[in-house]
């Protein structure tokens, strides 16, 4: 095993990192305004001074929330040792009030090695809650409730959230409840009595900056000197990824990436993706890698789908597209066979198929959803009668058109003549 | 009251008592005495060392002190001194499952045994002679004392040690060895005592805070120290407390107080523990004078008592300046069995108390059946089945299934109690964030006065009346206004009017609608508030019914009124509105004796109720008005009242603030709480960074970024440091907004807009499918709001927000001058 490219090794390491929010995030946990240290502040003052505390993460989906809560946790965890027991749930699945007491209940009942019942009642389970909370509190142990996907408690009556909050109003409990949401009105969708029990800390998220974009880029792709890998190795690694990140085309690519979506998710998907095209053989990253990864993180599903379609497909879409520009509101398989029909008599286009084989082109692209039905209605209707639209727009359909190697001469032309018009 | 028991003629006073044992223990000097001296198993208390083979028959039953003494002296053979309740020692097994166990605690056990079958024997032969009952005490009068139940005691530790008996009860000065009259100061570190004129230099009066004396100071430097040694021939007499926190004596709380048949007296203990003998040992923060309370009992003869000692809670024991020696401080409980902290809970829960007393006794029974079995695997396994501490065992004991209790949650408990949790050294901002705590309520809401002394009246007019006819009260206010806590104050001080006999009795319930899996549960957690029974709720409306309506009352002890308090009356209703009408309707019912008082956020819940309803209960009502500025402020400085953390006009900012907005108490508070933690979090920064402090008290800045933390959505920050794309996409909504004046666009249309933009200027447009996934980025976020992704050219798009604030968020963006032109 020993033995090994130090390339294939390089490359191990660097996916681990990227793959571990742990290490990117430490990178921005030092400086006193970073989330890290006001949530750290936030929790343990929770936890040491038993005040309780119920605090919003908000921000955009790949910002690091959790990865910066994970981070906190297991720091504190190691802090303060037993004194704290963490709850997590995700609206997802245990938006339902009982299922998500039910839950609280059963890690509770874990973390402190109860046995559990699957049997108890909601009401069992809210008073074993309470109790526990009690209980808790007097042994100065906080317990934490991560609510992912906050937003998603925050339907209904809000009782599980209006329970957790209220118990939090009493002296012993001890303690934290912390939601997590990409929605950034999270807060205002709570009710007015829960709303006031909330004691409002919140923390927002930001994508990265370009500064710390770069020391990104720098921390997770160099090579540390002292592994064991061989030092010239690593020295000739981390010189040419220098001489990349130097490079105009590199910048050129990264802007790219950084102006459609600038979180750090998308970075470091990048970042895997550039490393995965790593040349073992010559074992150090290249410019090119980093633009295949740009094509590869960039799909455009949409065109892609236009380019696999047949013929007939084109010549459906095609017809639907002169039905829309005749702003004809409603078109159906029965129309579209009609304008079909009259471009082949009036073109005498070599192409024409039976109505069959058209219906059952036309079903491939209902399931491609380049087009689709225009409402849910008419279940029982049978498809010719259902009406459609087209989900592509004429920019797309031309360009689409334009890159399909065999594309009949016929149909860009009036393609084009629709979209002059 | 009890009759006060005469002491026996028999029994010597108490100086004689002490000659005769001091003399036995200078006669046999090897009679063996259990005096192992740190962790001792409370089980081994009070015994000799057995030794099972040379053991002779168990002596007669009961003996007094005094005759086991004389036992004692002629034959050093054990004695069972007091009939041990054998529950310490399931505990003990439990306690050997969880955790390993050292060997010579095994032994202490072995012997135990013994013992117990022996006392077992005891307590057979003494049912079958005896008919006679016991007889409880509240209050008795012993050995020239005067003990009651819930008094802490001082219990002897050692058969015959002779300095158990002498009992100093003035402390004697390190300095000079008199008592004297003469105020004498206490070391916080050793506890000695010193005459103010012995020190040197001297001083006229006890300092303020804490004092250490000067062996302890040259202690803690590293010096050799010699006390000064007594003058020749005279002992150094230790005290009680000494003797005790050297471990030679115990401590117990009163439990209960009884008469044997055969006259003697007995108490059942509940010992305290000093920090040595715990599991964890002394902790660096424990104080000298620190307990804990176990949850060991023991069933002890008065004999063993020595005298009172006074173990206070940390809010007591803080206020008893100058009260005696024998003052100790009990913050923890400690169980014994799981070696874990629990701090005591303010309001002990008598039913709990009394639930484990009758667990208790259900011991002490089956333990007499069980112990005519010779065989002793058996009696050990009967002991582990029976025991509810040991490990769980199977569905039956599952911690989340509520029979009558939780099982399982005395195994919460910290192993060690923190350190922090006891930083006395706390800053007027920690302090100030501790008082603004929603927790820590005031004990009677300020600025509710003409609300409480309506409530008052009402209660008061109700419950005298002995009628109560339709007695129903409709409190409504928004969130925040101190409803429910005005009506508990309330309640609080009719509590103990009642208790001081002024006004009847009557049992009061408190439910919140909120808390009810569903609205008809409440029949059910109403009939188990008034009789403790649970049953599923229709059987719980019929009895309801019965009880409320035709007036039969299955007790008459319960026939006093019944004040229900409903917190979230909304969520009562239902769609036929059945659950608020009868509860609305029994107080109406002539002997219903029933009292509610509704609590809701609406003011016209009334009135969008059905008529019936309404009639019954719109009648009486009363406002919480949202608070205007000066209450809050009111609010805020009464409860910092005395620390000094907050700049006054910061308070009036953060009042003025939420009056503005909410009037919402708990808001005003949580804005100061969090402008202390700000304030906080900047000074520890700037200590980090250099020890210049900066302002420690929170100013107006403080509280202004709580207010912003709080009330700003943070929309305007995250379209500020979003994509590049985003923000042209953003643009391109607020264009077309402008273009077309219409809220909502499609995608379509968008992307057309953006992509003229691009083009115009200089931009690489991204492709639909980039663009389109940026716009589903920003609805997530809800800056936009968008349909499903499905319906891609077709979906809708709306901005979430004024169209200002993206103008505002975008206008000096640095990577996109031009956007500023299509705003």
């Amino acid at each position: 095993m020993g033995l090994k490219n130090p390339a294939e090794q390089a490359v191990i390491l660097l996916r681990s990192r990227l793959c571990n929010p742990n290490f990117i995030f430490t990178l921005f946990s030092d400086s006193p305004d970073s989330n890290y240290s006001k949530l750290k502040y936030i929790i343990s003052s929770s936890v040491t001074e038993s005040c309780n505390n119920s605090v919003l993460l908000l921000g955009p989906r790949g910002c690091g929330k959790l990865a910066v809560l994970e981070l906190v946790l297991e720091d504190l965890l190691r802090e303060f040792p037993d004194m704290i027991s963490v709850i997590k749930l995700n609206g997802l699945l245990h938006s339902d009030d009982n299922c998500a007491l039910k839950e609280i209940a059963r890690q509770l009942c874990l973390e402190h090695q109860l046995a559990f019942s699957k049997m108890a009642s909601s009401d069992e389970n809210s008073q074993f809650l309470i109790a526990m909370l009690r209980e808790c509190g007097l042994a100065h142990k906080t317990v934490l409730f991560v609510l992912d996907e906050f937003d998603l408690f925050a339907q209904g009556k809000q009782r599980l959230l209006y329970s957790l909050l209220d118990a939090m109003q009493s002296v012993t409990s001890q303690a934290v409840v912390i939601g997590v949401s990409c929605r950034l009105d999270a807060d205002q969708l709570l009710e007015k009595r829960v709303r006031s029990r909330f004691s409002h800390r919140k923390l927002l998220f930001l994508p990265p900056s370009r500064e710390d974009l770069q020391r990104l880029l720098e921390h997770a792709l160099l090579l540390p000197s002292g592994s064991d890998l061989p030092h010239e190795f690593v020295a000739n690694f981390n010189s040419k990824l220098l001489n990349i990140f130097a490079d105009k085309k590199f910048k050129d690519i990264m802007d790219t990436v950084f102006n459609t979506d600038s979180t750090f998710k998308q970075v470091l998907t990048f970042l895997f993706s550039a490393l995965c095209h790593l040349d073992l053989k010559r074992g150090f990253l290249s410019v090119e890698n980093f633009k295949d990864a740009l094509s590869n993180i960039q799909r455009q599903p949409k065109l892609e789908c236009l380019k696999d379609c047949s013929i007939l497909e084109l010549y459906i879409l095609v017809c639907m597209k002169r039905l829309e520009v005749r702003e004809h509101e409603t078109c159906n398989f029965n129309s579209i066979m009609k304008e079909y029909k009259s471009i082949h008599d009036s073109f005498q286009t070599t192409d024409y198929y039976a109505r069959d084989v058209c219906r059952r082109a036309f079903e491939h692209l209902l399931r491609r959803e380049l087009i689709s039905f225009l409402d849910n209605r008419g279940h029982g209707h049978s498809i010719e009668f259902r009406p459609v639209k087209l989900l592509i727009s004429w920019q797309e359909l031309y360009q689409g058109l334009k890159s399909y190697g065999s594309c009949p001469a016929i149909l860009y032309k009036l393609v084009e003549r629709e979209t002059t018009t | 009251m009890a009759e006060t028991p005469k002491k026996r003629s028999k029994q010597t006073p108490k100086h004689q008592q002490h000659d005769l044992s001091s003399s036995n223990a200078i006669t046999i000097p090897a009679t063996p005495v259990a005096l192992e001296p740190t962790p001792v198993r409370r089980s081994s208390r009070l015994y000799t060392t057995p030794t099972a083979a040379t053991a002779p028959p168990p002596p007669p039953p009961r003996f007094t002190r005094r005759k086991s003494l004389n036992f004692t002296t002629t034959t050093p053979t054990p004695i069972p001194k007091t009939p041990k309740k054998p529950a310490p020692q399931s505990q003990e097994d439990a306690a050997k499952q969880i955790s390993p166990i050292s060997p010579d605690r095994y032994e202490t056990r072995r012997k135990r045994k013994l013992d117990e079958e022996k006392n077992a024997g005891l307590a057979k032969n003494k049912d079958l002679k005896g008919g006679k009952k016991r007889v409880y005490y509240r209050k008795v009068v012993y050995d020239g004392g005067e003990f009651s139940i819930g008094d802490d005691v001082y219990v002897k530790r050692r058969e015959n040690a002779e300095s158990d008996n002498e009992d100093p009860e003035v402390e004697e000065c390190v300095m000079c060895f008199k008592a004297g009259r003469a105020v004498m100061i206490e070391c916080d570190e050793c506890l000695g005592g010193f005459h103010l004129k012995c020190l040197k230099p001297p001083l006229k009066e006890v300092p303020e805070g804490d004092w250490i004396c000067r062996f302890c100071e040259a202690t803690k430097l590293g010096k050799n120290v010699e006390l000064p040694v007594p003058p020749a021939g005279k002992k150094r007499a230790r005290t009680a407390k000494e003797k005790f926190l050297s471990s030679d004596l115990w401590a117990a709380h009163i439990e209960s107080m009884w008469k044997e048949v055969d006259g003697t007296y007995w108490f059942r203990s509940r010992w305290y523990i000093i920090p040595e003998e715990t599991a964890a040992g002394r902790q660096p923060h424990n104080l000298r004078r620190e307990l804990y309370r176990t949850n060991e009992f023991a069933d002890v003869e008065m004999e063993s008592i020595i005298r009172h000692c006074y173990v206070m809670n940390p809010k007591d024991f803080s206020k008893a300046a100058d009260e005696g020696d024998d003052v100790f401080l009990c913050e923890y409980e400690y169980d014994v069995c799981w070696h874990s902290f629990k701090r005591i809970a303010e309001i002990s829960n008598n039913e709990e108390d009394a639930e484990e007393d009758e667990s208790d006794k259900d011991w002490n029974s089956c333990e007499i059946t069980d112990s005519d079995s010779e065989d002793d695997t058996d009696y050990k396994k009967e002991k582990i089945n029976g025991s509810q501490r040991g490990p769980s065992f199977g569905h039956s004991l599952a911690a989340n299934l509520r029979k009558g209790q939780f099982f399982g949650l005395q195994k919460i408990g910290a192993k060690k109690i923190p350190e922090h949790t006891r930083c006395h050294k706390q800053t007027e901002i920690g302090k100030a964030k501790a008082m603004l705590l929603l927790a820590c309520l005031p004990k009677s809401p300020p600025c509710r006065n003409k609300e409480m002394e309506e409530i008052t009246a009402f209660i008061k007019g109700a419950v005298s009346d002995g009628q109560c006819l339709g007695k129903c009260l409709y409190i409504h206010g928004v969130p925040g206004t101190g409803k429910t806590m005005t009506v508990l104050a309330v309640m609080r001080t009719l509590k103990i009017e009642v208790d001081s006999g002024n006004i009847k009795p009557y049992c009061f319930v408190e439910i919140n609608g909120l808390k009810l899996a569903s609205p008809e549960n409440i029949y059910r957690v109403i009939y188990e508030a008034l009789t403790g029974h649970r049953v599923s709720w229709k059987k719980a409306l019929h009895l309801l019914n019965e009880r409320f309506s035709n007036g039969t009352n299955w007790e008459e002890e319960n026939n006093k009124p019944c004040i229900l308090l409903i917190d979230e009356l909304d969520l009562l209703v239902t769609r036929n509105q059945s659950v608020l009408y009868n509860i609305l309707d029994w107080p109406t019912k002539p002997h219903s004796k029933l009292i509610v008082i509704g609590i809701a956020n609406t003011m016209d819940l009334p009135e969008k109720l059905l008529p019936r309803i309404s009639s019954r209960m719109g009648i009486q009502r009363l406002c919480f008005g949202p608070y205007n500025y000066q209450q809050l402020q009111e609010i805020i400085s009464s409860r910092l009242k005395g620390i000094d953390a907050f700049e006054k006009p910061a308070i009036e900012f953060a009042s003025r603030k939420v009056a503005a907005v909410s009037g919402d108490a708990r808001r005003a508070l949580e804005i100061c709480r969090r402008a202390a933690e700000l304030a906080d979090y900047r000074l520890r920064k700037s200590q980090s960074l250099n020890d210049s402090a900066g302002r420690s008290l929170v100013g107006v800045a403080d509280v202004e970024a709580a207010v912003k933390e709080m009330f700003q959505a943070p929309h305007i920050q995250v379209m500020k440091s979003c994509s590049k794309l985003s923000k042209i996409f953003l643009a391109a909504m607020v264009h077309e907004l402008y273009k077309t004046g219409m809220g909502e666009t499609s995608f379509e249309k968008l992307a057309m807009t953006v992509s003229c933009l691009c083009t115009s200027n200089g931009e690489a447009f991204p492709g639909f499918d980039t663009l389109f996934r940026v716009g589903c980025k920003l609805g997530e976020c809800r800056i936009i709001l968008c349909e499903a992704g499905v319906r891609h050219k077709l979906q809708k798009l709306q901005l979430n927000f004024p169209s200002d604030d993206v103008t505002f968020a975008l206008k000096d963006s640095k990577d996109l001058p031009w956007l500023a032109k299509y705003l």
